[in-house]
C-alpha cells in the first residue's frame, strides 16, 4: 500500500519526525489521548454555539454566548489539528490512502467553509440580537450544518482504523 | 428549545462514548492460524510493533499491540529481535494478505499476551 502513497506522504511517514513519534513509548498515545480530549472540548464549546444559533439558551444575547465559547473552541481546534498531525505523520502513506480519513478530510473542509460562510456573513445578522429575539433561518441553517459536519467528522476519525 | 438541548447533547454524549480504543475489524477469528518460524524484521513502533516470519514458505507480517503494553509483560524489542523463533497465533487479515494480528505469541519458551 506504502508504494502508492504520493511521495510526499512517504517522505513524510519515513522522516525522522515520523520514526520519532513511531519509537517513541509515551509520543503516540500522548497525541492520541490529547487528540481525543481536544475533540472533547472542542464539540463542547461548538455545541454551545450552535445550539444558540439553534434558538436554544436564547435567555442569554447571541453574541455573548458566541464570544464566550469562541475562544475555547479555536484553542480546541489548534490542539485537533497539531495531534493530528502527529498521529498523520506516524502513518502518512497509509492513512492518505484510506477512504474514511479522506472522507473525514473533506468534511473537514466543508466545515471551515460553513464557518467561513458564518463569519464573514450570517453572524452580522444575529451579533446584535437582544436574548430571546427569535434566530433567523440563515443562523439555524449555519448552526445545523455546522453540528451535522463537525459530529461526522469526528466519527469519521474514530471510524478510520476499521478501513 | 429544550428539546433541541437535549437531543444535541445526547448525540454528543453518544459520540463521546465512542471514544475507547478501537476493536478489530478485519481480522477473521473464526479461522485462527498459527505462524511459526524466524523472525525477519522487527520494528519496535507504535501504533502497534509489528514482525515479519518466514513460515512454510511464506512472509507473514504480524501485527502484535502497542510498545507500551509489550514492554509492560516483558516483551521488549530484543525479545522480539530479528532471527529470534517465534510462534503467533492470531487471526488472519481479511483485507491484506499474509498479514496477522497475533493473539499471543511465544517466544524462547516464553508466552506474551497481545491483548
Amino acid at each position: 500500500m506504502t508504494g502508492e502513497a504520493p511521495a510526499i506522504f512517504v517522505a513524510l511517514e519515513q522522516s525522522n519526525l515520523g520514526a520519532t513519534i513511531r519509537q517513541s513509548p509515551w509520543l503516540f498515545p500522548v497525541a492520541n489521548v490529547g487528540h481525543i480530549l481536544s475533540l472533547a472540548v472542542f464539540a463542547g464549546a461548538l455545541a454551545v454555539m450552535d445550539i444558540r444559533l439553534l434558538g436554544g439558551l436564547a435567555a442569554t444575547s447571541p453574541a455573548h454566548v458566541l464570544m464566550r465559547a469562541r475562544g475555547i473552541a479555536i484553542a480546541a481546534f489548534v490542539m485537533l489539528a497539531a495531534t493530528g498531525f502527529l498521529l498523520f505523520t506516524a502513518e502518512a502513506s497509509h492513512l492518505i490512502l484510506n477512504p474514511v480519513f479522506q472522507i473525514k478530510l473533506v468534511l473537514i473542509g466543508l466545515g471551515l467553509l460553513n464557518l467561513a460562510l458564518f463569519e464573514f456573513g450570517v453572524k452580522r445578522s444575529v451579533v446584535d440580537l437582544s436574548p430571546g429575539v427569535a434566530m433567523p433561518a440563515s443562523a439555524k441553517t449555519a448552526g445545523l450544518m455546522s453540528l451535522a459536519i463537525w459530529l461526522v467528522v469526528a466519527a469519521c476519525g474514530r471510524t478510520i482504523a476499521y478501513f | 428549545m429544550l428539546r433541541i438541548t437535549t437531543a444535541v447533547t445526547a448525540i454528543v454524549l453518544a459520540g463521546g462514548a465512542a471514544f475507547a480504543h478501537h476493536g478489530w475489524g478485519s481480522y477473521d477469528a473464526a479461522k485462527p492460524v498459527t505462524v511459526a518460524g524466524p523472525i525477519v524484521t522487527s520494528k519496535y513502533e507504535n501504533p502497534h510493533a509489528t514482525v515479519t516470519v518466514r513460515s512454510d514458505g511464506k512472509v507473514w507480517t504480524v501485527t502484535l499491540a502497542p510498545t507500551s503494553r509489550m514492554s509492560t509483560r516483558g516483551a521488549s524489542a530484543q525479545v522480539i529481535a530479528v532471527g529470534k523463533s517465534i510462534s503467533a497465533y492470531g487471526y488472519p487479515s481479511t483485507a491484506t494478505p499474509d498479514e496477522m494480528r497475533a493473539e499471543r505469541i511465544t517466544i524462547d519458551g516464553k508466552t506474551y499476551e497481545m491483548r
